[in-house]
């Protein structure tokens, strides 16, 4: 069996501000095994972005705050380190890649300088064996002409380039996570097929473990192991890819799946959306964050959190309506026939 | 006949630099197109970043001013018209934005945003025009009671839908919709593309939809058209495109799309072009994807293809611009070895005549 990374239980983390209590990530657990990946799911405030950099431990506080939970990187509390551990941790066992690769490279700097940077923090190395570190992590994914590409700034690189840059930059000491944040979102097609084909070598070369954080249901299809569906702070539903996407059992991810148009399908289907708007995550019900926009909300839904209800080997729910009922409504929907078939 | 007629439209932007600002040269981002879409149907354009996509659309409404080219609609001749006539062009074509935040001014109240056209041109009385309104804020599903309100009130969805109310007002012909989901949810995106379908049966609109997102593009196009650093690539019908693509760049764009399905996604086998877009200040000659092209040979590096029907594939018209098509002959693809002579310019097929007569094998 694969080596267990990480092992988050319970996670909730809330914000503080002067409207009100954000709860962003409301009671969510996972894992992750080496050389796996996982992938979380979700829209825009569904609280997956937020879940991730409360494994690294970046979320300003104050507003933020880790209210809930553990965190086990390879037997380790991450709660219970200090900022000063906490900061071997990141880099050296955890590395995060974000969504725009411009604001997180630092203009004024070298694209050398700021991966020899992260090398001479974590390892032992001087700096010229870091800059020399530094080109070969930029040819390993990928830039040609490395050596003299090294030596230049941020803005001589084109966003395919820099999102490699920073790929290097997270792999240089050799994590055992790599957390993608939307690592592809700001990207043409082109140039995205070409950053998830580095992250998979990356992946395969330094057996790491990924989560893959998206909005985009077809890269969590390609890249990914596992999947967790997120909204509104709140894991609605988890499991392998062919168990969410071929036997998804939230009427949230029916919704995801049915709102997205098909390459590959040839018949003209009318999409099916999920009805209403976005939540006010300061004003949530306090059961399942998806009443209000649910077709098929119960009088329960709305004031409590239905219990974890396991499908089956590393496939769970949370979900009021019976399965059987869950099941039956599903088969009546349109674009999930397609999906069977 | 057409509603929309575009002929070899072209939009240098210059480069100036230097105390005096001299002109010392141009972004070629959109470089001698031509298409045409008819009434009540929708042209999908789809491109990378900088493909010169949105370009088009501005210069075909006169928002941008061409550099030179033809724009037919409803038989009126765009790029000569007169301000006054450009006033009156400007009810039947109207444009959706991509950016849901910057194109509502945030001082306003959404009941003066909607009626704004209707104030400008004049129609109607104000309390006709108030009742107009209502009436477009019912028809993209808002309510009366949303009027009263500023954009800043509102989700990115919901201020789509007042975008799209105001390009409505006028009960325009055209809608030139410029990436108008890209900044959306999936499940926010699925509502507004399902919206501007019903619009199109009800009111019959015609659409000239300028997209990234191919899955986007092809389910809600009836024809597609392929842009690269300034040109027009392929156009074909939309499933035509998906089921027969010819241009190498097309091919690479569909399989580059990631699939929503894991089954398929593991099926598939991805073409992955090597390298980025090169900027449209200093095209490469000839034909311009050469420098990223799996099928390149020499002849690629000469001149730029013309867009011409290649033949040989499934129904409608489909036009690529490339000596190395790929062909359908009785339903299994070919790529020719000898280049397609048809796509040569005239303009250079003169100089060209000395070329071997067999060039290399085209390997694939």
């Amino acid at each position: 069996m694969a080596e267990r990374l990480l092992e988050v239980t319970d996670l909730s983390t809330h914000f503080f501000t002067h409207a009100g209590v954000v709860k962003a990530v409301n009671g969510v657990s996972f894992t992750l095994d080496r050389q796996e990946t996982l992938g979380i799911v979700g829209e825009s405030g569904s609280g997956k972005t937020v879940a991730a950099l409360s494994v690294m431990r970046l979320i300003p506080d104050p507003p933020g705050k880790v209210v809930e939970g553990t965190m086990m990187l390879r037997g380790r509390d991450l709660r219970a380190l200090s900022d000063d551990e906490m900061r071997q941790v990141r880099g050296n066992d955890i590395a995060m890649i974000f969504q725009d690769p411009m604001t997180s490279l630092n203009p004024v700097f070298k694209i050398g300088d700021q991966i020899a940077e992260a090398i001479m923090l974590h390892q032992d190395k001087g700096k010229d064996e870091a800059w020399r570190l530094a080109a070969e992590l930029l040819e390993r994914v990928g830039i040609p002409d490395a050596k003299n590409r090294v030596k230049q700034y941020p803005f001589e690189f084109s966003g395919g380039m820099r999102q490699r840059a920073m790929i290097a930059m997270a792999i240089s000491c050799n994590p055992d996570i790599l957390i993608a944040d939307e690592p592809t979102t700001a990207l043409d097609v082109t140039i995205q097929a070409q950053i998830i084909e580095v992250v998979q070598e990356m992946q395969e070369q330094f057996h790491s473990g990924v989560i893959l954080i998206t909005h985009d249901l077809g890269v969590v299809a390609e890249l990914a192991d596992k999947v967790m569906v997120m909204y509104g702070g709140r894991t609605v539903e988890y499991g392998s890819i062919d168990q969410v996407f071929y036997d998804p059992h939230h009427p949230y991810t029916w919704g995801l799946l049915g709102s997205l148009p098909r390459l590959d399908v040839v018949e003209k289907t009318r999409l099916t959306p999920i009805k209403g708007q976005p939540p006010d995550l300061i004003l949530l019900p306090a059961g399942c964050p998806f009443s209000g926009r649910c077709a098929y909300e119960r009088a329960e839904c709305r004031d409590n959190w239905p219990a974890h209800e396991l499908i089956s080997e590393g496939h769970g729910v949370n979900c009021w309506i019976p399965r059987a009922e869950r099941e039956e409504t599903r088969a009546a929907l349109p674009h999930f026939r397609s999906a069977v078939a | 006949m057409s509603l929309l007629e575009v002929r070899n439209l072209k939009k240098h932007f210059p480069i100036k630099s230097g105390v005096l600002k001299r002109t010392t040269g141009h972004v070629y981002a959109v470089d001698d197109i031509s298409f045409h879409v008819d009434q009540g149907e929708t042209l999908g354009v789809v491109g990378e970043s900088g493909c010169g996509k949105s370009t088009a659309g501005r210069s075909i409404l006169r928002l941008i001013a061409p550099t030179a080219g033809e724009v037919t609609f409803d038989g009126i001749d765009v790029m000569r018209a007169s301000r006054a006539e450009m006033q009156r062009l400007r009810r039947d074509m109207q444009i959706i934005f991509q950016d849901p935040y910057a194109s509502l001014n945030p001082r306003m109240r959404i009941r003066h945003i909607v009626g704004e056209p209707l104030r400008i041109h004049g129609i109607g009385t104000e309390a006709e025009q108030r009742k107009r309104v209502f009436e477009l804020l019912e028809i993209v599903g808002l309510s009366a009671e949303h009027a009263e309100r500023y954009p800043h009130e509102f989700s990115g969805g919901q201020r789509q839908r007042i975008g799209v109310a105001r390009a409505l007002a006028l009960n325009p012909k055209l809608i030139i919709c410029d990436e108008p989901v890209s900044a959306l949810d999936v499940s926010i995106r699925a509502q507004v593309i399902n919206l501007l379908e019903d619009l199109q049966d009800e009111f019959d609109l015609t659409y000239m939809f300028i997209a990234h997102d191919l899955s986007v593009v092809k389910h809600i196009s009836d024809r597609v058209a392929v842009m690269y650093l300034g040109k027009i690539v392929e156009i074909a019908g939309s499933d035509v495109m998906y089921d027969y693509p010819q241009h190498p760049y097309t091919e690479a764009l569909l399989s580059a799309v990631p699939i929503p399905d894991p089954h398929t996604e593991r099926a598939r086998r991805r073409i992955i072009l090597e390298g980025d877009v090169p900027s449209p200040a200093n095209p490469p000659k000839g034909c311009v994807f050469h420098p990223r092209c799996p099928r390149a040979q020499e002849i690629c590096t000469t001149a730029m293809p013309q867009l011409v029907t290649a033949g040989s594939h499934v129904g409608g018209r489909h036009e690529v611009a490339c000596y190395f098509p790929a062909r359908f002959d009785g339903g299994s693809r070919v790529v020719h070895s000898q280049p397609f002579m048809d796509a040569m310019p005239a303009s250079a097929a003169s100089a060209a005549d000395g070329a071997p007569a067999s060039a290399p094998a085209a390997s694939e």
